[in-house]
């Protein structure tokens, strides 16, 4: 579609109010009612969940209006930070075992994934100058980090509940004179491969069973339909090649921590959280 | 010849406590030791850091004078063959559990069917070969553990309780099968950990006790 397509399209963006907000909300009224007649009891969850979308989303809005401005370089970093941060204690938080300093193994695998993804997307691919400029960095950033979280976090629980409930026979190939790779590879490969399945189903049915969350905000937003389904095809891309290096890295840190170059597994270090 | 010098083992992977007074022993070829001692004084424990799969607080173990990282620790283990007490099988056929091996590349070897054949025989189990492993019984899957070991040919073997869930005649079976591999291999040398006196008089030479070496707060029960 030629460009002047796409700009009318943008022109058709529809200005929110605060009164289109609450005619919004409305429909989670609905949703309250039907508990209440179901006898459900999650009104109250309901309404907590409601409010704490409206004032998260406003502060993000207001948030990002300061980041977008282009002195605001501490900010960006800032966010990016706490960001990075964020999604790796998220990421681990998730697993049912962990060992001591896996928190920080996330943060390396999210920081180094995500940032080099980040930067072939703006700075190669939409050729955005600078690199990190805010308006695309956050987004993307944020899109990455919410499947890379989801990935590390299933190749972690798959990783160490394999690692701990076959630990009897990692050491019988131990034993027989396996190495530690050899040893490993089965559970990591597992590892792996759990990690990366919500991707590829996302991009098995992306278009058919639903239209991604990005792709219809953009097209709400007034964007040419045809330009959205590119966007969100490099961000499929993107979200996959993120999400793999990660639980990969991921995958290879852990094993580098819990096999020592004695080729033994240091299994006792797993522990199961209780909650 | 396999060497234990001054080794003091420990009570669990995140401790500093010894479990016995240091331990020196030497493994010759062609020798069968046994190892004896009451529940829970360490036997099982002496056998997985003589293997190699954990540390020891101090000492070390030697295998023809050289140092498991001098020879590397996967080939050290290839030529100490451990067979724990309770059975480790994958659940594939038995065929699939005695190959497995050979799938590392520490063994340099490869065995020919006739050896798996004739080895299955000599613990009554040659028509179990293309059976799923998992549905053997627990004496079954003990003597598939042993085979598995012996057909990867190492120079010594550490065999953790090797009859305790056999019946009178499978013990035989094995010790018949032990006694023969040992006349048939040369140099290879065995240490046994057994509750068994009558099989460890029979079969070994020599018998290490090890409620000599109990620490003086020690407090363990007899099996």
């Amino acid at each position: 579609m030629p460009d002047t397509a796409a700009t009318e399209f943008v022109s058709r963006a529809v200005v929110l109010s605060g009164w289109d907000l609450a005619l919004a909300s409305g429909l989670v009224v609905i949703a309250g009612l039907v508990s209440l007649v179901l006898r459900l009891g999650l009104e109250k969850r309901l309404l907590l969940a409601a409010v704490r979308t409206v004032v998260q989303l406003l502060l993000l809005g207001l948030i990002l209006r300061f980041v977008f401005e282009p002195s605001s370089h501490w900010l960006l970093a800032l966010i990016v930070a706490v960001m990075l941060l964020a999604a790796s204690h998220a990421g681990v938080q998730r697993s049912e075992r962990r060992f001591p300093g896996l928190t920080f193994l996330a943060l390396i695998c999210l920081t180094i994934s995500a940032m080099f993804t980040t930067v072939v997307v703006t700075g190669l691919v939409i050729g955005v100058d600078p690199w990190y400029e805010p308006r695309y960095m956050i987004p993307l950033l944020g899109m990455i980090l919410g499947n890379g979280l989801t990935g590390i976090s299933l190749c972690v629980d798959s990783l160490l509940a394999s690692l701990h409930d076959s630990t009897g026979h990692i050491e019988m190939d131990l034993a027989m004179g396996a190495t530690r790779w050899e040893a490993a590879r089965g559970p990591l490969r597992d590892a792996v491969r759990r990690g990366m399945i919500p991707i590829l189903n996302s991009m098995s049915v992306v278009g058919i069973v639903a239209i991604p969350g990005m792709m219809t905000g953009q097209i709400l937003a007034g964007a040419d339909p045809a330009q959205a389904a590119k966007y969100q095809i490099v961000v499929m891309f993107m979200i996959a090649a993120a999400t793999s290096l990660c639980c990969i890295l991921m995958a290879l840190l852990i094993y580098r921590r819990l096999f020592n170059n004695r080729h033994q597994l240091r299994a006792g270090s797993i522990r199961k959280i209780t909650s | 010849m396999l060497s234990v010098d001054q080794l003091t083992l420990s009570a669990n992977p995140n401790s500093q406590q010894p479990l016995l007074e240091p331990l020196s022993f030497t493994l010759n070829p062609d020798q069968a030791v046994a190892l004896v001692g009451p529940s829970g004084c360490g036997k099982t424990t002496l056998l997985r850091t003589i293997a190699g799969l954990i540390d020891p607080l101090s000492g070390c173990v030697t295998l023809h004078n050289q140092s498991p990282k001098e020879i590397g620790w996967p080939s050290f283990r290839q030529k100490v063959g451990l067979v724990p007490q309770r059975p480790v099988l994958w659940d594939t056929t038995v065929c699939e559990n005695l190959l497995r091996p050979l799938s590392f590349s520490s063994i340099k070897h490869t065995y020919l069917p006739k050896d798996v054949q004739a080895m299955l025989a000599a613990v009554d189990l040659e028509d179990k070969l293309n059976e799923p492993a998992t549905q053997l019984s627990e004496g079954e899957r003990q003597r598939i553990c042993l085979v598995r070991a012996l057909l990867a040919k190492p120079d010594f073997m550490l065999l953790d309780e090797p009859t305790s869930a056999l019946d009178e005649a499978s013990i035989q079976t094995v010790e018949s099968l032990l006694n023969k591999h040992m006349a048939d291999t040369p140099g290879l040398g065995v240490l046994i950990v057994t509750h068994d006196r009558a099989f460890a008089d029979r079969f070994c030479s020599r018998i290490i006790d090890l409620s000599d070496y109990l620490l003086q707060s020690q407090a363990v029960t007899d099996a």
